[in-house]
């Protein structure tokens, strides 16, 4: 029950008109909500957003945990001391984490002025530049997922048992090889669940996008290059004031999750 | 086949690689932390040691109330944490042994509500909150998050984990369930009820969305929200922020260090959350 409730709650608001200083004032005006959100440009745009944000995570945090989390478990020395430094940043708080981001991205800034050297982009304050933005946010939460993704894949690999390596070794099999055609087939399932859980995080992204534009009005900023989901459900309950619509936005949030949810269920059996 | 040589080569990439990974891990946090100690006037330049000073984080407890900051966030974990012990491990004890009508069902609830997303049940648990008077309250942030059905879950597992011989046989000895529970089963499982109280720390400790939408009186922010407010505070005193930074992340990162083999495996078979 004490789980239920919201959710239940969270459905039934969707469908009623709620402002956020009047909430005992609650009336029903069925599909009213989900009729708005069909046709409003600001919520087309969060989901663009957001899925812009998802293919540009996922992949990036999957590759990169996997390459390192093999070349970890292939190293005699220095492996638990390798797996904390990289597990770390996911230990920290998102508003820290952004907030030291914020620093080194200001223009001018360490890490601003490195990519404007190497990459030939321009050196500007990356969170304040609208189509700098999103990328920024992609960096920050990037950062901070890799570490557990990392752990996750070493404990896949640790399975996988060494006579399948030393077995390609023996055919002649070289480091690429082995990582091709032994490690990444046997963690086939990590690697599924880590895309989906990947998926289902990265689609509640809040907390960075939130830092970057709390000094602002408006939620979003730069110019809504930052407007996720969340941020657009936020908005528009403790901004706009308006409950019934954020909540029809989490319904749709929730609908999401559980697509996810349900295809890694169906992939349970293979885990075990 | 691999000659010395290119073995030797290929430890230097590998080793490589992991450097610049560990490198890329560590320097934002390594950089809020000297910087942390400039003074406003040397940054962005690097000083050597002897010009560091702490005049930031005196700066940053004479203009914000951070000590305030800590007691709220320190006891609301704090609660969080004693209130998850108690009721996850009761509810993952009962999930595990004892049998009553509907088990099966609440165990599948339990499932099914871990990955639901905070963000998506926010405005009904604002409600709540709200019509209960408890906005800028301790108990807004401790209460509702003291059952969670991850460490459910994990607790329901610890539990199953245990040979039931030992229960049983206490059982047998004249001992009640009550009497089975606190000194044969809790005893057994401590080391996932300290993984518990880890995790439950750390979610609570770094919680930004919940305390940042409940609290709207600085006297009643937590570490994150303040940290958060100090940015338009102090937005040109880019040092100062970053003694906020380093005041909210140590003793997590402490923690971390002393604790990591209960935490780390916790969130590579299940944790993905929070």
């Amino acid at each position: 029950m004490w789980f239920i409730y919201p959710i239940v709650e969270t459905v039934i608001l969707a469908f009623q008109r709620v402002n956020l200083f009047h909430f005992s004032q609650r009336s029903y005006i069925g599909l009213t909500n989900f009729r708005q959100l069909w046709e409003d440009p600001a919520f087309h745009h969060s989901l663009f957003i957001t899925l812009t944000f998802v293919v540009l995570v996922v992949p990036a945090q999957t590759v990169v945990a996997l390459v390192l989390a093999s070349i970890l478990q292939s190293v005699g020395f220095g492996k638990t001391a390798f797996r904390t430094a990289f597990f770390l940043p996911y230990m920290t708080s998102t508003v820290a984490v952004t907030t030291v981001f914020m620093k080194l991205f200001v223009e001018g800034g360490p890490l601003s002025t490195a990519a404007a050297r190497v990459l030939g982009v321009s050196n500007t304050t990356w969170y304040a530049y609208p189509s700098y933005a999103l990328p920024f946010l992609v960096i920050v939460y990037v950062y901070m997922y890799i570490g557990l993704y990392v752990v996750v894949f070493m404990a896949g690999i640790e399975n996988v048992p060494a006579e399948l390596y030393e077995a390609a070794k023996v055919d002649g099999a070289g480091v690429f090889q082995r990582f091709r055609h032994v490690t990444v087939p046997s963690v086939r399932p990590h690697v599924f669940f880590v895309v989906v859980a990947g998926f289902i995080q990265a689609v509640q992204i809040f907390d960075q996008a939130y830092v970057i534009a709390s000094s602002g009005a408006i939620l979003g900023s730069p110019a809504g290059a930052t407007a996720t989901l969340v941020i657009f459900l936020y908005q528009q309950a403790f901004r706009l004031n308006d409950l019934g619509y954020g909540s029809a936005v989490a319904v749709v949030l929730l609908v999401i999750v559980f697509f996810g949810m349900a295809l890694t269920r169906r992939l349970l059996p293979e885990r075990s | 086949m691999s000659t010395p040589r290119t073995r030797l080569a290929g430890k230097v990439v590998k080793y490589g690689v992991l450097i610049v990974g560990a490198v890329v891990a560590t320097g934002p946090i390594l950089f809020a932390l000297y910087t942390s100690f400039e003074l406003p006037a040397d940054y962005p330049r690097l000083v050597s040691f002897g010009r560091l000073t702490l005049w930031n984080y005196r700066y940053v407890f004479d203009n914000a109330p951070v000590l305030r900051w800590y007691g709220n966030t320190a006891f609301v974990t704090f609660g969080v944490i004693v209130g998850a012990v108690v009721v996850n491990t009761l509810a993952g004890y009962a999930l595990a042994r004892i049998r009553y009508p509907g088990r099966t069902v609440t165990f599948l609830v339990v499932l099914a509500i871990l990955m639901v997303p905070l963000q998506a049940i926010l405005i009904p648990l604002y409600l709540l909150v709200a019509q209960l008077g408890w906005l800028n309250s301790y108990q807004a942030l401790i209460i509702p998050f003291i059952a969670n059905p991850f460490l459910i879950f994990l607790m329901r597992q610890s539990f199953q984990a245990l040979p039931t011989d030992l229960e049983e046989a206490a059982v047998i000895d004249g001992a009640g369930r009550f009497r089975s529970f606190f000194t044969i089963a809790v005893p057994l499982t401590m080391s996932g009820i300290a993984t518990q109280a880890l995790l439950a720390g750390t979610w609570t400790w770094n919680a930004f969305m919940i305390p940042v939408t409940f609290t709207t009186d600085p006297n009643h922010y937590m570490l994150t929200v303040g940290l958060n407010s100090l940015q338009s505070q102090f937005y040109t005193l880019t040092t100062v922020q970053m003694a906020g930074v380093v005041l909210l992340t140590v003793p997590i990162v402490l923690m971390f260090l002393v604790f990591q083999r209960l935490i780390v495996p916790s969130f590579a078979t299940a944790g993905i959350r929070g």
